[in-house]
Order: structure tokens, then C-alpha cells, then sequence
């Protein structure tokens, strides 16, 4: 702790919009963007090699647009995003839903869980460069060592996450219901449903930011196109400004997916549970493991 | 009379309840060994059934390949990589404490650094490794440099809240009793705060590792990472699966053995508090 007991400046308070609209949280943002961006082209200044907010700019239009990078060079944005997002989705969803499986099973089952935690743990630890270099010796270069990457390394995390999620439906309620007498079909749609959607929702999210890394890794290592292969291509030919470009690609399609779509509709379809519930998921989210 | 019919009725309960509880968690001991056979016997069959060493070699020919390893230079490449990984824990730790402090002091700081700090802790691994390599080519600073990047906010989210939830009548009772702002920083903020830190470093702790070993795949002659990559590009399969095998269980045991009782121990005092 090398903090001094310092008290921390707040921003002054003079009178003006502008000051106004300076201090308030938007305000705070536009602020911090600017410094950064400012802080990079600064740094450009300092070390040349280093390719500065414009020319990365400059890279993505043509990049984007399909013109000449020079050369017979061409522009490829939309081939490989596609790729990548055929390859993603299609290895999220084997993913998805082998933990789905699994994870209902170890919820609901002592024995299940007793046998299989330990396996589910162990892939939880794996890291995905691991499942790249893995799927790159049993398949070679082709489609089925990105998607079967991003299946491995999303599987353990969806799985956890609904076991949690079974394993939280209070056996109180379930039993009311029972004796109750309140139908099997309306028990599940309004007891089981409600528990472990939040659960499943926080699963999916996890298995999206985790299989995007793998993905990534597993083009990159061994992709003959693709996000991750083009980043790569880019590196090798030492244009550093084709990979800081689509390094800013992939952050800022993962940053719209979880901060933005994911965060917003999870917030709006469980905003019943009381915030101590939204604030563990928020924290459990945390423990992901790239 | 009807006391003692009571407490060896009690008493016969007491035994009952221990036997079965003895009786379930045989039971369940039972089970996970179990688990790890199936396991296992799933790997050996699907290895038979593949028929090749080079692309699923037997449970036993990776075991006979951790004994090599372990008899070999399992400690010099474990250690060196133990060694990055700390030392980045401890410049996240340097940054990140601060950057949090600042965050949950003010309230115009904490809209300033919410953005990048969020933004931060959704960039891919992958990232942080190559830029790494860039910035020191093959060096020790590699690794230390992406641990460091990625555990940062981590620390500073959880230090951040740490600081919002710093208990305000213990400071008002503090400056009451004429305690300078010194010693309240002291002995209030840094006690409750300190746990926080932890708690980032606990959080981020497998995710770290990951993206440290990553980073030898990149740019490092030494650590696990860079065994793993020197295996794979000899296409020496059994010698990948055994340094994984290997990453995966000190990484559990660690988890399991370490950070979960140091993390008994540092919030041990809320315990106390919430008995009380």
C-alpha cells in the first residue's frame, strides 16, 4: 500500500454548461476516451514503430471497404468476420448445449455430480491455447479445430453455471408446490424456469467471452482465414497497423456483445431478482477464466 | 429416569446421524474416486480405439511421461513460471490498489476509469500476449507484463468497492475521538481494504495464469507455457498432455490448498463481526 492519505481532488465547481457537463458521469467518459486516445497518439511521438490512432483509422476504412492495401493487398473485413462467426456460433452452440446437459445432471444428481465435478473442474482449468494446439494435432488445419476450440472451452463454463442454477431452486417452494398440488408442467414453468434462466443467462455470457478468446487463439495458431488469422496475418508481415486494427476489432465486438446486448437484456429480463442475487452473478462473472 | 430415556434416546440419534454422515461421505469419496476411474477408462478405451500415440496417446504412456518430467526439470520450469506470475500479481497489485483507491474515493474518478477499466477486463488474452512479445521479445518481463495487464482491473473494481464500503461511523467515530486522517487511513482504511486486494487477486488468479503461460507460448526459452509449445511443435503428443496435466493440477491444488484458507484467514475478522 504505497497510497498517501491523501484527500482526492474533486473536479472544481465553477459556474458553466460546459464545466456542468464536464463533471457529469457522460461527461467523465467522453473525458477518459479522449485522454487515452490522446495518451496513444502521444505515444506514437515516442516510439515510432508504434502506429498511431489516424493510420489505424486510415487501415480499418480500407480494410473494410475492400480497397487496395497496396499491391494486389486487398481489403478483407466481411470474408473473415463471417468465418469466424459461422465457426463461433456453430462451436458455442455444441457447447451450450453439452453443458446444459451436463450441468442439469450434476444439479440434479448426487452421484452425477460426485462423478463428474472433478472432470468439469479440470476443463474449467485448461487453458484454450491448450484446446488449440490440441484440436491443431487431431484435425489439422481445417474448420473443426476452431469450432470443436471454442465447444471445449465454453462447455465447463455453461455446466457450472447450470448446476448452480438447479442446485439454488429451493426445495422450500418446491415442496409447497407439491403439496399444494400445483401441476408438473406449471411447476416447471413457473418454479424451475424463473430459478435457473438467470443462471443459464450468466452461463451463456461466460461461455461468450471465453469461447471469443479461443476462437481467436485457434485461428491464430492454426486458421487458414478468419479474425484470428487475419490479426495473424498482419503480425507476420509486420504491418502493425493491420493488427492493432483488428485487435481493436475483436475487443470492440466482444465489449458491444457482453457490456452492451448481453448486459442490457439481462439486467431488463431478471430485473426481478432482488440486487443482492444480480450482484453475486455480477461477481461469480468475474471468476472466468479466459 | 425419563431424562436419561431422553439423552440415550439423544444420544442413539447423535450415533445414527454420525454413522450416516460417515456413511455418505464414504459414499460420496467413493463416487468422485469413481469418477476419476470412468474418467480414465473413457481416455484408455477412446485412446485404443484411436490407435495412435502421436494424436491420443493411453492414460499410461502419459503417466510414464509426468514421472520423466517430474524427475526431470519439472521445478526449473514450474519455478520460473511461478516466479512471472507473482511478480505480475504484484505490479497488478502496485497499480491496481491505487487506481481503485481513486475510484471509490470520487465519484468523478470512478466515471472516468469505469469505461477503460471495464474495457480492460474484456480484452482477450491474446492481446495482452502478443503485445507483451512486442514491447520485450523473448524476455522475463513478457509474462509479467500480460499477468500484470490483466489482473489490474480486477484489483481496481474490488479495491473500488472495498473503499465505497469502508464502515463510515467507524471514521466519524475515529475524527471524533481526534484521530488525524493519518491514523484513520491507517487503521480503519487499510484494514477493511486489504481484503479487497485479495479478493482481486483471487478472482483474477486462474485467469492470470492462463494468459501468463500463454505469454512463454509467445516469448519466453523456460516456464510451462514454453514446454508446452516446444512439445507441440515436435508433434510430441504425450509430452503436451503431461506438462497440461501437470499445469491443471497445481493450479487446483493451489486453489484448493492456498488461496482458499488464505482467504479464510484474511476475512476471518468479519466472521467474528457477524457472530457478534
Amino acid at each position: 500500500m504505497t497510497v498517501a492519505p491523501v484527500a482526492i481532488p474533486e473536479a472544481p465547481a465553477p459556474p458553466g454548461r460546459i464545466r456542468h457537463w464536464l463533471r457529469s458521469p457522460v461527461g467523465a467518459q467522453v473525458t477518459a476516451a479522449v485522454v487515452f486516445i490522446g495518451a496513444w497518439q502521444l505515444l506514437t511521438l515516442i516510439a515510432p514503430r508504434v502506429p498511431g490512432p489516424i493510420e489505424v483509422v486510415q487501415f480499418l476504412y480500407i480494410e473494410i471497404t475492400g480497397g487496395s492495401h497496396g499491391g494486389i493487398v486487398r481489403g478483407q473485413f466481411f470474408q473473415h468476420f463471417a468465418i469466424t462467426l459461422q465457426r463461433f456460433s456453430l462451436g458455442l452452440l455444441i457447447g451450450f448445449v453439452g453443458g446444459l446437459f451436463v450441468g442439469v445432471l450434476i444439479g440434479v444428481s448426487g452421484l452425477a455430480r460426485a462423478l463428474l465435478n472433478d472432470t468439469v473442474l479440470v476443463l474449467l482449468t485448461m487453458p484454450a491455447f491448450v484446446w488449440a494446439f490440441l484440436t491443431t494435432m487431431w484435425f489439422g488445419i481445417t474448420w473443426q479445430a476452431p469450432v470443436l476450440t471454442v465447444a471445449f472451452t465454453t462447455f465447463p463454463f455453461v455446466a457450472i453455471n447450470v448446476a448452480q442454477g438447479v442446485r439454488a431452486i429451493t426445495p422450500e417452494l418446491k415442496h409447497m408446490s407439491t403439496a399444494f398440488e400445483v401441476g408438473r408442467s406449471k411447476q416447471f414453468r413457473h418454479l424451475i424456469v424463473p430459478a435457473v434462466a438467470g443462471y443459464i443467462f450468466a452461463g451463456l455470457r461466460f461461455a461468450i467471452i471465453v469461447g471469443w478468446n479461443g476462437i481467436l487463439l485457434s485461428e491464430w495458431f492454426s486458421g487458414q482465414a478468419g479474425v484470428g488469422f487475419r490479426t495473424r496475418y498482419w503480425f507476420d508481415a509486420n504491418r502493425y497497423r493491420g493488427f492493432v486494427g483488428w485487435v481493436i476489432v475483436f475487443i470492440v465486438f466482444i465489449v458491444v456483445v457482453d457490456r452492451v446486448i448481453l448486459n442490457r437484456l439481462q439486467k431488463r429480463a431478471f430485473h426481478w431478482r432482488d440486487a443482492s442475487e444480480a450482484d453475486f452473478i455480477e461477481i461469480e462473472e468475474r471468476q472466468v477464466g479466459l | 429416569m425419563t431424562d436419561t430415556v431422553a439423552e440415550s434416546i439423544q444420544e442413539l440419534d447423535q450415533a445414527q446421524v454420525l454413522r450416516t454422515a460417515a456413511g455418505s461421505r464414504r459414499r460420496r469419496y467413493l463416487a468422485v474416486v469413481l469418477g476419476w476411474l470412468v474418467f480414465i477408462g473413457l481416455w484408455w478405451l477412446l485412446s485404443l480405439w484411436v490407435g495412435s500415440e502421436a494424436r491420443l496417446p493411453s492414460p499410461g504412456r502419459v503417466f510414464q511421461e509426468i514421472v520423466i518430467i517430474l524427475q526431470g526439470d519439472f521445478w526449473t520450469q514450474f519455478w520460473a513460471s511461478i516466479v512471472r506470475v507473482v511478480a505480475g500479481f504484484l505490479a497488478a497489485v502496485l497499480i491496481g490498489t491505487p487506481v481503485g483507491f481513486f475510484m471509490g474515493r470520487s465519484k468523478y474518478w470512478g466515471n472516468f476509469l469505469q469505461s477503460p477499466v471495464i474495457v480492460a477486463g474484456s480484452i482477450p488474452g491474446l492481446t495482452y500476449a502478443v503485445m507483451a512479445f512486442v514491447v520485450f521479445g523473448i524476455s522475463f518481463w513478457g509474462p509479467v507484463l500480460a499477468v500484470g495487464l490483466i489482473a489490474m482491473p480486477y484489483v481496481a473494481i474490488n479495491v473500488a468497492e472495498g473503499v465505497r464500503g469502508v464502515d463510515r461511523r467507524l471514521v466519524e467515530m475515529s475524527t471524533a475521538y481526534g484521530r488525524n486522517e493519518r491514523q484513520v487511513f491507517r487503521h480503519v482504511t487499510v484494514p477493511s481494504v486489504l481484503p479487497f486486494v485479495f479478493a482481486g487477486v483471487r478472482l483474477s488468479f486462474s485467469l492470470a495464469w492462463k494468459v501468463g503461460t500463454l505469454t512463454e507460448v509467445f516469448g519466453s526459452s523456460k516456464g510451462i507455457g514454453f514446454q508446452i509449445r516446444r512439445n507441440y511443435q515436435l508433434f510430441n503428443m504425450p509430452a503436451v498432455i503431461a506438462w497440461v496435466l501437470l499445469f491443471v493440477l497445481f493450479m487446483l491444488l493451489v486453489e484448493r490448498f492456498i488461496l482458499v484458507r488464505l482467504e479464510r484467514r484474511l476475512f476471518r475478522w468479519r466472521q467474528w463481526e457477524r457472530d457478534a
